[in-house]
């Protein structure tokens, strides 16, 4: 059920998701979104391009923080998402999608939220923010 | 008095935090920080004027600069008109020594920031070309390190000499307050941060889990 | 190198569309797309639901014929994707015909990890058979310009 905006406030934390990134999955979002490229679908293609292995295409990585959001508060509008790929996130990891409420705003009744996805050593990769309308 | 003195916002082109919304969520979290340095990318804010945020939230809100040279980023503490005619803050191969000499002639302090980060780093540099006369100064602690860079940046302050301070490095709101500097004196004003940074009676500080 | 003069680059290039391209949206590939990112909500992994609707940054995958305008010089060795920024403005549904129409907004310089890089960011809008706009999408284009990799 969608999320009331009364009950969210600043610095609330979004349930964390560690979404999965395994190569069936990566393989099925690759096809969906008509990108059959070697470095995202094979660990040894990636190599070959000087890479430590597939990574996680970008667009699929913008996408786990939307169910990420969607997920928290299910039925929400995500009217903008932002985000920058500062570094791989790779096939076969084990990210972690986070997300944080930096501003509520009354008038229009949205909220900004920070994004993240960081590897299993707490490096983030992924950054962003959202605005959303609950 | 603890100061985080590397931070972005929407002025600069990979930063996604309005001030405000710093200083919003530096008092919703607690975080022991007394005010914020904005070090926005390749330019020196003129147009922001932060004072009413600074009543607003008592904290206290400086702005510097990032600047790109050839030994890698570089923050400027204390830019006045005349450093900001001194050199062209927008190119990325700004020489590192005519940035460091510029900032003491007009007033000002030159320190690079992440110095154990690959390509835009101090420590790379001088692995390849040896030190810069010069430096005095580094960022030892960086929010945005990855593994082993912090660790190399202290090394370096540790081999050279160097004063190390901390800063975030924050582009997104709740990044603010990972790393910061505690100083032993008060700071009121970017004159009075120019001048501690000149001293001893500093060190940085890190909340990085 | 000869140096690159991005300001006079950037007033010839920036603003000017240079491509349009139609995109159909397929009912199979929102939901995989939905199913494979883990994603709860059945808006977007059901087609019975009522306001089934494609996944909020479906639209990413959309690239124009082509990524520069015709003529374009060549900046760097390859490039790699910077980061998106997507505004939604209407849901996409399954079965739209989407026209994308593309230009570049903008041309700057950096530094970072991976050396020194042009950022050229590539916005297409997105409007479906109903003459609406549907999203935005900027897209960074990193372009590396040196091969340094000075290693710590």
């Amino acid at each position: 059920m969608t999320r009331a905006f009364a009950s969210v406030e600043l610095g609330d934390d979004l349930p964390e998701v560690q979404p999965d990134v395994s190569m069936e999955n990566v393989r099925l979002f690759c096809a969906s979104a008509r990108m059959p490229f070697g470095r995202f679908t094979d660990h040894e293609k990636a190599r070959a391009e000087g890479l430590p292995g597939a990574i996680v295409p970008g667009i699929m990585s913008q996408a786990l923080l939307s169910a990420l959001v969607h997920r928290w508060s299910p039925g929400c509008r995500i009217e903008n998402m932002d985000t920058i790929f500062r570094a791989p996130v790779l096939v076969d990891s084990k990210p972690t999608c986070r997300g944080v409420v930096t501003n509520t705003d009354p008038e229009s009744e949205t909220i900004e939220l920070d994004l993240t996805i960081v590897n299993e050593a707490g490096e983030t990769r992924v950054v962003g923010t959202a605005q959303v309308r609950l | 008095m603890i100061l985080d003195l590397h931070n972005h916002s929407i002025k600069s082109d990979d930063g996604r935090a309005r001030v405000e919304n710093y200083c919003q969520w530096i008092r919703k979290r607690e975080l022991p920080l007394d005010g914020l340095v904005l070090t926005e990318h390749r330019q020196f804010d003129t147009e922001s004027d932060y004072r009413k945020l600074e009543d607003t939230y008592g904290l206290l809100i400086l702005k510097a600069s990032e600047v790109e040279t050839d030994y890698g980023h570089v923050l400027v503490f204390g830019v006045n008109e005349d450093l900001q005619n001194a050199f062209d803050f927008t190119r990325v191969d700004l020489p590192l020594d005519l940035v460091l000499r510029e900032a003491r002639r007009c007033g000002a302090v030159a320190a690079p920031c992440h110095p154990g980060r690959i390509n835009v780093g101090l420590c790379a540099h001088y692995g390849e070309r040896g030190a810069v006369e010069g430096v005095e100064l580094i960022e030892t602690l960086n929010g945005g390190s990855r593994s082993g860079e912090d660790d190399r940046a202290l090394e370096l302050a540790k081999d050279h000499g160097y004063r190390g301070f901390g800063g975030s490095d924050a582009h997104i709101v709740s990044h603010i307050g990972r790393c910061a500097t505690r100083f032993d004196d008060e700071i009121a004003s970017m004159d009075d941060l120019v001048q501690a940074l000149r001293g001893e009676r500093f060190e940085a500080i890190s909340w990085k889990s | 190198m000869e140096e690159l003069n991005l300001e006079a680059l950037k007033g010839e290039w920036v603003g000017v569309e240079f491509d349009t391209a139609e995109f159909e949206v397929k009912e199979a590939a929102m939901v995989d797309w939905a199913t494979a990112v883990g994603e709860t909500d059945r808006r977007f992994t059901d087609p019975d639901h009522s306001d089934f609707q494609a996944h909020p940054t479906f639209t990413t995958q959309f690239v124009s014929r082509r990524v520069l305008p015709k003529g374009f010089p060549r900046l760097g060795r390859g490039g790699f994707d910077g980061g998106k920024c997507v505004t939604l403005l209407v849901p996409v549904r399954a079965g739209d015909r989407l026209t994308g129409k593309s230009m570049i907004a903008d041309l700057y310089e950096k530094t970072g990890r991976s050396g020194r890089m042009i950022f050229l960011v590539h916005r297409m809008s997105f409007h479906n058979q109903a003459g609406e706009r549907v999203s935005t999408m900027d897209w960074k284009l990193v372009q590396q310009t040196r091969e340094p990799k000075v290693s710590g």
